[in-house]
């Protein structure tokens, strides 16, 4: 039964990815995106890998799509134009791709090599993969998992540097300036001496652009 | 799990240089653009600190902490002061083309620091895990970094193409590290080796494959031929201090990740390795110095001439003994001085709007220039490997690595590629010292302390070049204590 | 084992037809019962009566992007608290201790973003 699923789930993953990159629409390109990064997880799950099978679907697919979505919006690029040169390379791209193939294919089917099956430990009823994740994670693997901290801070410096600018045009009002202005940031009290009190006069010579 | 069994203080500097770099980017919040300065002197005074604490840990015997995550042994000391120095030296150079061009923020600080902290914990990680977060580190920081001028086409063209074409690579390295992992079963550098060579408990096969995906992400962040396609944009794209950044001391860690894959995880697939190697080191000494001669502008230049560089560090490498490891480490930490110079000179003449990034704009740089002429003068002839500069000793030391372990025709190949080679470097030589300048002198920008540094630098590949003995005995023996034979 | 996630399937499954169930029956009806006369007129794009100007995508500011990236990061740092959570009863001071130090990086990061502005809207 898990082979079945097996087979399945990655008949469904390679063809998802292969629909990735030739979708159209690169809307619909980053949907494929998602269902493969589920059927990924599902593999994962098959593993009884259920954490992170988990956290993918939610980092992956709920958030990290959600980012590429917004990638594809922001982009003013014309997909097609960009993609006139895909199918002019494809015959190439393919020949290198069964020539690897067939290379892998070749070592792996010699009779000297010999790659045993895969054989997934059947856990201990019990065995909870959170579990033993979480008392590896914090005591173990303390400095990854520091260094993993070190890389979201980087991320964060990074994606604030690249991307953050302030706006000229801006419209935006700070509510918390507004009620610090005081008396002096509006209104300039100039001294000056009084003067005489003006006398009038009429002119006599130009009288007519005055008037 | 107790904090004693951590052994933290082993990593001492990482720790401080970590903590001091929250610090900085924090401070940096609350200076004004005008006062910049301070966070400047303040990096360089956590970089000195830094390699103050480095120095004091040296220690002979290797050092592990973090559950054997991590290793102070002395290759990983040395080269993580050479980083140190490099990323300085990047700082220093840099400081005054950054605030030309709008670059000198806060984050240019911070990100290099970071960029030194993944270096160093590549140089020091003795687990496949630790290993690929410091790469990681080190790669994300670079790709923000080379991006940082964000209204210039060129950078975000650099940054986009080194972001993919990295990604890939790392991508590469998971899977062939992944492929170990299922080969013996450990993370642990240390123990996949012993799994392969002594007990024979892994699986070859698959280790191989593993082997073939690890070198080829390594080929890829090394830069060498025919994973080079994205070095020559980057250096010309990104902005000078970045590319001199990229160019230096990130190297040295290429080097010492390097080793603690090949060298120590797959030391008993050393056969197979060394022919991986023989044939990116012959491609890229041949394709590096071949395309630098038709290059016309002198980042790009640096950037076929790295790839060419990279090609004998390899040859060092495949070697597979100490002699090899140890010609190698000369080699990465001498190129690393010398590219560190060649872009200050590069930097201290570009202005706001001049990047003095054509040949041509080195012309009779001897008549406006003397004295920085002369540096140039002394980095090329080191990069050519003429005989008493430094470049000449690093080079010599690999290549006769290479004829003792028999491979006499790869010698003879590198050489008539560095004679090759020699005729880029030497046209810039002739183009300082026998062409007319093409304008009037225009001033040098940065500083005093800038200068002196760049000259100092300079006359070290000169200094080294005489004495390149008690370097290269240090480098001997920190291969050879923290390799175990 | 994995049958502890029969639940979850029979709730796709009665969530997958709760939703396709409607659809492929109004689908059927229409078909039976609806009458369908389509011209040029009533295919196109309504606009306010206008003829449609421009492609219904457009673009969106980069702004939309950095809070996507900046709650991702948040994201992935929650990510790491439930293994946490679970076990931090066998880990005890040292994992509790652990964890503090990774938040307290983060929390840099985040006064590092507030302070920039990052997250204000303008």
């Amino acid at each position: 039964m898990t082979e079945v699923l097996f087979y399945v789930f990655a008949a469904v993953l390679l063809i998802a990815g292969l629909l990735v990159i030739t979708a159209k629409n690169p809307v619909h390109a980053a949907l494929y995106l998602v269902l493969s990064f589920f059927t990924a997880a599902m593999l994962w799950m098959l593993m009884k890998a259920e954490f992170l099978a988990v956290s993918l679907v939610v980092v992956y697919v709920g958030a990290v799509m959600v980012l590429f979505l917004f990638v594809v919006m922001m982009l003013d690029i014309n997909f097609e134009e960009l993609r006139k040169g895909f199918w002019k390379f494809v015959p190439l791209a393919a020949l290198v791709a069964a020539i690897m193939a067939a290379e892998m294919v070749a070592i792996l089917l010699h009779p000297a090599a010999q790659i045993p099956g895969a054989q997934l430990v059947e856990p201990p009823p019990g065995y909870s993969n959170v579990h033993e994740l979480g008392r590896q994670i914090y005591t173990t693997y303390f400095l990854p998992f520091q260094l993993a901290a070190a890389l979201l801070l980087v991320g964060m410096v990074a994606a604030i540097a690249l991307t953050l600018r302030k706006r000229k045009n801006s419209k935006y009002l700070n509510p918390a300036d507004q009620i610090k202005v005081k008396r002096n940031d509006r209104v300039r009290m100039v001294k000056m001496s009084a003067e005489a009190k003006p006398t009038f006069e009429q002119p006599k010579a130009d009288g007519e652009s005055q008037s | 799990m107790t904090w004693t069994s951590l052994n933290a203080w082993v990593a001492a500097p990482e720790i401080f240089l970590f903590c001091a770099t929250c610090a900085i980017l924090l401070l940096d919040l609350f200076v004004s653009d005008a006062k910049r300065g301070f966070t400047h002197w303040l990096s360089l005074a956590v970089l000195v600190v830094t390699g103050a604490l480095l120095v004091r840990g040296y220690h002979a015997a290797p050092q592990y902490a973090f559950s054997h995550m991590f290793v102070a042994d002395p290759l990983a000391t040395l080269a993580k002061v050479g980083m140190v120095v490099g990323v300085a030296l990047v700082l220093i150079y840099g400081r005054s083309y950054a605030a030309d061009r709008g670059i000198f923020k806060g984050e240019l600080y911070s990100l290099a620091l970071f960029s030194l902290l993944g270096m160093m914990v590549m140089a020091s990680a003795i687990n496949l895990l630790t290993l690929y977060v410091g790469l990681e580190l080190l790669s994300l920081s670079l790709y923000a970094l080379v991006a940082l001028r964000r209204d210039s086409v060129e950078s975000t063209e650099a940054a986009m193409k080194y972001f993919v074409l990295g990604a890939l690579a790392s991508g590469m390295l998971l899977y062939g590290m992944s492929m170990l992992y299922g080969a013996t079963a450990s993370l642990n550098v240390l123990e996949i080796s012993q799994r392969l060579m002594v007990e024979q408990s892994g699986n070859p096969l698959l280790a191989t494959f593993g082997l073939v995906f690890v070198v080829t992400g390594i080929a890829f962040k090394l830069g060498a031929v025919p994973f080079h396609m994205w070095v020559p944009d980057v250096y010309q794209g990104a902005p000078t201090p970045i590319t001199q950044l990229i160019g230096s001391a990130p190297k040295l860690a290429a080097f010492a990740f390097t080793i603690r894959l090949l060298a120590q995880a797959m030391e008993g697939f050393t056969p197979e390795w060394r022919s991986m190697l023989v044939v990116l080191a012959v491609l890229s000494l041949a394709i590096g110095n071949l395309t630098a001669i038709a290059q016309t502008n002198i980042k790009r230049m640096f950037a076929y001439s790295t790839i060419s560089h990279m090609g004998f560090l390899l040859l060092g490498i495949l070697v597979g003994n100490v002699v090899g490891y140890s010609a190698a480490f000369f080699y990465a930490v001498t190129y690393m001085l010398t590219a560190a110079a060649g872009f200050g000179v590069v930097m201290l003449l570009a202005r706001q709007g001049f990047e003095a990034d054509r040949l041509d704009d080195y012309k009779g740089l001897a008549r406006t220039h003397p004295w920085f002429a002369g540096m140039l003068l002394l980095v090329m002839f080191s990069m050519a490997g003429v005989p008493v500069f430094v470049g000449f000793f690093a080079k010599l030391a690999v290549l006769k690595a290479v004829v003792d372990l028999g491979m006499v025709w790869l010698a003879v190949f590198a050489v008539a590629m560095s004679l090759i080679g020699a005729f880029y470097y030497l046209r810039v030589v002739k183009l300082m010292y026998f062409d007319e300048p093409e304008g009037a002198a225009a001033p040098l920008s940065g500083c005093m302390f800038t200068r002196v540094v760049l000259s100092l630098n300079c006359l070290a590949l000169l200094g080294i070049g005489l004495f390149p003995n008690d370097l290269l005995l240090l480098l001997t023996n920190a291969v050879e204590f923290s390799l175990p034979i | 084992m994995l049958q502890n996630y029969f639940p979850i399937l029979l709730f796709l499954v009665v969530g997958i037809l709760v939703g396709v169930l409607p659809m492929l029956l109004g689908w059927g009806v229409g078909k039976v019962l609806g009458t369908n006369r389509p011209d040029a007129a009533k295919l196109s794009p309504y606009e306010c009566g206008f003829e449609a100007f421009e492609d219904a995508r457009m673009q969106f500011d980069v702004r939309y992007y950095l809070v996507a990236i900046l709650f991702i990061l948040f994201d992935l740092e929650v990510a790491f608290l439930v293994p946490w959570a679970v076990v931090l009863d066998d880990i005890g001071m040292f994992g509790f201790v652990s964890m503090m130090i990774f938040l307290a990086v983060l929390v840099v990061g985040f006064v590092y973003e507030w302070m920039k502005g990052a997250l204000e809207w303008e």
